[in-house]
């Protein structure tokens, strides 16, 4: 696959610099297990930080590979087909790094066991922990079966299976990540029956939108040839998770703005323009919002591979930013809000120990870890597709008669009476 | 029948002092940088909605409203030790439980530390150990051994780093028949600890008669500790 000796060097560089990136992370968590969590910006108000909105955002990543390989196979949805094999590698490596995500946000990784031994069935992290388990064998069998040498008409009736158990296992994997905040009567800003329905929406947005950008990188690395149908699906699929996102929450925040209840209007009201966490909401409805919205709708606009592909990169920040919403300015007013406030748990000479209202700044080792499981998706996502074959999955469908390809995948346009 | 230890708060006899908090730190060996036990200034209004109101003061000891009509009014916050507790449905490994007596408590030995029950507590009155605590002064005071119950570490003077504590009801005090530091140091009476189950204890008499209400009680929580508001019908004096 990797003959040229310019591809490469460029390949070799790429594992390079994720590996380095990666072993910079382990190299944070080992200060963070001797230093502490205090090691990290979070305190005793804001407790939950980067990793834990990081972990959500993996979860719903993982959701694009599974779901769109399974409407392929389910609903028999020609245009995705070529694309399983590589939705089901992002799934398996997303809720994998979702997962690790976990562990350095533990104050006792040494006790990681304890959720085995002592799991308690109450609590939803408990529910998380076995659908991630459940979800990422699910990927993992998918893959095998994908690969292996097995009769055609076994390898077939397999894969139905298991399409047929991964959409609903994907639907459970984020409604369960969804009602760990969902069902929190402490935090206003969580505590709706639509965290649920927002993060399936969100993951399946999110999902596609990595789907796509890998594929466009691959177009442009490895000269990859993907068919317009597919982009077209994607797009289509990307555009209306969207607006079903972007309603969802406009539903939300109309909700808590008409009934003006306090303890909800207070959290939103940092939210909106104006407020402290504004620069989210405008990366949320703008950047990752109403751009590439218009890109992905707009006849004019939206058989242009490039802008596909920024809409995807547009999307993620998007959905980053709603996650950054939902933990950091949703645990950052707490219920009971009298002065002095809460205690922080840590003492620096000169300031309070308290706090009103919470104040959330990740440190570099936050940083340096959450770049480290970035470069980790990354790394396992091209091994995954060097040594299991996926280029030849995604380019084994022979065009239809007709199809027209794009492959340089740059700007160029698809004519559009043959695209539609 | 069995206990259900809980307390009262009388807000109008607390004059603010902050003794409750400081003799819990000390008895407790609790670190610079964590209170169990706080002294919040407060809401007068026994009608008043707690939950999520705007602050009815900026700044600690201030009092709220406008002159002439100034009202100021403390509310000593630590667990509610609540009988539908968010903090033990959450916990993943049952490290929070709640025994029989309606104490809740932390096993130091089995939190992980994923601050799940920071995160769902509505009365913000858990404290996690983020780091290798600073002591003043630097050698452990109070109580100053483990203290065990059901064979679970509950008390030790130093927690280790990576887990979370809060107020135990001075669990290693009220097994052996004597009061939580807090009630036991209060210069004004404020504060009663008796057993909830009994119609005839004093901290039953005072919730009955004199109209105790829980913090954020709309939640549903059920907490064990009742406050008697200032501008209530009837005194703990009376």
């Amino acid at each position: 696959m990797v003959k040229d000796p310019s591809t490469r060097t460029r390949y070799l560089t790429w594992l390079v610099v994720l590996s380095i990136l990666l072993l910079a992370a382990l190299g944070a968590w080992v200060y963070e297990l001797i230093f502490g969590l205090g090691a990290t910006g979070m305190r005793d108000v804001i407790s939950w930080g980067l990793y834990i909105l990081s972990f959500a955002f993996f979860v719903k990543l993982s959701a694009g590979g599974l779901i769109v390989a399974s409407s392929a196979e389910v609903f028999g949805i020609k245009g995705l087909k070529p694309l399983a094999k590589l939705g089901v590698l992002t799934a398996a490596v997303c809720v994998l790094v979702a997962g690790v995500s976990i562990l350095p946000d533990l104050g006792r990784p040494d006790r990681l066991l304890n959720l085995f031994i002592y799991a308690h069935w109450s609590s939803p992290m408990i529910w998380d922990i076995t659908i991630i388990t459940l979800y990422f064998l699910l990927a993992v069998a998918e893959l095998w079966l994908m690969s292996a040498k097995m009769p055609e008409a076994k390898r077939a009736r397999g894969l139905k299976w298991a399409a047929g158990i991964g959409l609903p296992a994907a639907f459970a994997l984020h409604s369960i990540t969804a009602w760990i905040f969902g069902l929190q009567i402490s935090r206003p800003f969580w505590n709706t029956a639509l965290m649920a329905p927002l993060f399936v929406v969100s993951a399946i947005l999110s999902g596609t939108a990595l789907v796509s950008l890998i594929l466009w990188i691959l177009q442009r690395v490895d000269a990859l040839v993907v068919r317009g149908e597919t982009w077209r699906k994607l797009s289509g699929l990307m555009a209306v998770s969207l607006a079903i996102d972007l309603f969802f929450v406009l539903s939300d925040y109309l909700t808590v703005l008409w009934d003006g209840v306090p303890k909800d209007l207070q959290v939103l009201s940092t939210l909106l323009p104006g407020g402290g966490y504004q620069l989210f909401f405008w990366l949320e409805w703008v950047i990752g919002g109403a751009i590439p919205l218009l890109f992905l709708i707009l006849p004019s606009l939206r058989r242009r591979v490039g802008l596909i592909a920024a809409s995807a990169v547009l999307i993620l920040v998007g959905v980053y930013a709603y996650q950054v919403e939902l933990v950091v300015a949703g645990m950052a007013n707490p219920l009971i809000q009298l002065p002095p406030g809460i205690s922080l748990g840590t003492y620096v000479p000169g300031e309070s120990v308290f706090q009103l209202v919470g104040h959330y700044t990740p440190t570099w080792v936050e940083l340096t870890i959450l770049l480290g499981l970035l470069a980790l998706i990354a790394l396992l996502v091209t091994l995954g597709y060097r040594y299991l074959s996926i280029k030849a999955s995604l380019t084994e469908a022979t065009p239809e008669a007709g199809d027209r390809l794009d492959t340089d995948g740059a700007r160029r346009r698809i004519v559009r009476g043959e695209a539609t | 029948m069995t206990k259900h230890w809980g307390m009262v708060i009388d807000q109008n006899r607390c004059v603010g002092c902050w003794t409750c908090a400081v003799s819990c730190k000390s008895i407790n060996n609790e670190p610079l940088g964590i209170f169990w036990n706080r002294v919040l200034t407060g809401e007068p209004s026994a009608s008043a909605s707690v939950s999520g109101a705007p602050p009815a003061s900026q700044a600690i000891d201030v009092p709220h409203g406008v002159f002439p009509n100034l009202a100021l009014a403390y509310q000593p916050t630590a667990c509610q030790h609540c009988a539908d507790a968010p903090c033990e449905k959450v916990c993943p490994v049952s490290a929070t439980f709640r025994r029989e007596d309606g104490v809740v408590l932390v096993d130091f030995e089995r939190c992980i530390g994923c601050r799940y029950c920071l995160a769902a507590c509505p009365y913000g009155a858990r404290a996690f150990n983020w780091e290798k605590e600073q002591y003043a002064p630097d050698f452990p005071v109070g109580y100053g051994r483990d203290y065990r119950t059901g064979g679970r570490l509950v008390f030790t003077p130093v927690r280790p780093v990576g887990v979370a504590e809060k107020c135990t009801f001075c669990v290693e005090r009220i097994d052996v028949g004597k009061k939580p530091m807090c009630v036991e140091t209060c210069p004004a009476g404020a504060r009663i600890f008796g057993d909830l189950n009994d119609p005839a204890s004093e901290v039953s008499q005072a919730v009955n008669r004199q109209g105790g209400r829980q913090l954020l009680a709309d939640l549903g929580t059920r907490p064990s500790v009742y406050y008697l508001a200032v501008d209530r019908q009837g005194r703990l004096t009376d």
